[in-house]
């Protein structure tokens, strides 16, 4: 059980969530062309001028991604890190738009049940606002 | 002397052949044993159905059909590079010699003039891709050197056959060059992100997600790669 008083994570139980899913979700982060055409389907990407950090993709590579690529062996900051991209940055809205079929709100969906398992939760009152 | 040449211009190319073929079977069958029908509601079975599904959903509306957020230009340009390196190599009139020798018969062939605009379509759309790859923030800041090679695997056959239609630089060479080039492509498609190609059919066709073209008669299985063995590939 990850210790939320001690800042600590269960990497065991993170490496077992990831696993659970991975012929989908390393499959499809491999697939990923990484084109950007996702990026201005997006409406908090284009509320944000274009901010690289609010593009589809770029939410999924950067939490997903790397929990995959390092297999779960990660600490608490990493995911005090990737709050804001799993839940600021993103609103499971749906309408982001991959030609090859990327279910990209899937995958940032999984990304935050693997962030609450572990007790990080988004910040509603900590000043991280939508737009 | 052991025949390098004569080994890339047969058996090798045959070899290509076959790993490219076996490789998008093997990707297709991989879809079915991750994916399996899913019980959600779905538009009807039928065909006209499927086609009003289509239509209400804008997919067959040419301004949103498959590139819904991009910018006009990029989706001209998108669709004519795609068009161009499925078909190009094809119906190229090289190429349908070689297929006449082997097999004794030949397909449908561009006109010289043609196919030498569709080389340059690829080589500029290629160059296209490049710079807005290393231009623009948010498509730098997702690429990896993986990218850049994925796009040199598609662009050298072209690059590398145009110069040896030109006979430029020493004809042999170049044609060799141009041969491998395109060995490795063939190799490359069903094993690395090239198989969007394939893929592409299935995951917009058949999942079940908001933006499917079809049915959406699929779902992931849940399947782990532990369980059935690896699907990595
Ligand atoms: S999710 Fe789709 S649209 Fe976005 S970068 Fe990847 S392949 Fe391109
Ligand atoms: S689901 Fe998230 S990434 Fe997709 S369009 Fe909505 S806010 Fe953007």
């Amino acid at each position: 059980m990850p210790d939320v008083e001690k800042n600590t994570v269960d990497t065991a139980a993170i490496a077992t969530m990831l696993q659970s899913k991975d012929a989908e979700m390393k499959r499809i982060l491999n697939y990923c062309v990484r084109c950007g055409i996702c990026a201005e389907s997006c409406f908090l990407y284009m509320a944000h001028k274009g901010d690289p950090q609010y593009m589809p993709s770029y939410k999924v590579i950067n939490s997903l991604g790397i929990l995959y690529k390092k297999k779960g062996n990660v600490d608490k900051s990493f995911f005090e890190g990737i709050k804001g991209l799993v839940w600021r940055n993103c609103v499971l809205c749906h309408r982001c738009y991959c030609p090859i079929g990327i279910d990209i709100p899937r995958m940032i969906d999984f990304t935050r049940s693997i962030c609450r398992s572990q007790g990080v939760y988004p910040d509603h009152d900590g000043g991280e606002s939508w737009l | 002397m052991y025949d390098v040449y004569g080994f890339i211009r047969g058996p090798m190319v045959w070899l290509s052949f076959a790993i490219f073929f076996g490789g998008l079977l093997y990707q297709a069958r991989q879809f079915y044993v991750l994916t399996m029908e899913t019980s959600l509601p779905r538009p009807p079975a039928s065909v006209t159905g499927l086609a009003k599904g289509a239509v209400k959903r804008s997919s067959f509306d040419p301004r949103t059909m498959l590139f819904a957020s991009a910018h006009p230009v990029l989706a001209v340009i998108t669709t004519a590079f795609h068009a161009c390196i499925i078909i190009l190599p094809v119906f190229l009139l090289a190429h349908n010699v070689l297929l006449f020798e082997s097999f004794g018969f030949s397909l449908f062939v561009f006109p010289e003039p043609v196919a030498g605009l569709m080389t340059w379509l690829v080589i500029f759309c290629g160059i296209f891709f490049l710079l807005r790859r290393i231009l623009f923030d948010h498509v730098r800041a997702i690429s990896t050197p993986y990218d850049y090679a994925i796009l040199l695997i598609v662009i050298a056959p072209f690059l590398t056959g145009y110069l040896a239609t030109r006979q430029w630089f020493g004809y042999e060479s170049i044609l060799v060059l141009h041969i491998l080039a395109g060995e490795l492509m063939l190799v490359a498609i069903p094993f690395t992100k090239l198989k969007h190609g394939l893929l592409f059919f299935f995951y917009r066709y058949l999942m079940h997600y908001e933006h499917t073209l079809g049915r959406g008669s699929r779902t992931w299985s849940g399947t782990t790669l532990h369980k059935r063995g690896n699907a990595n590939a």
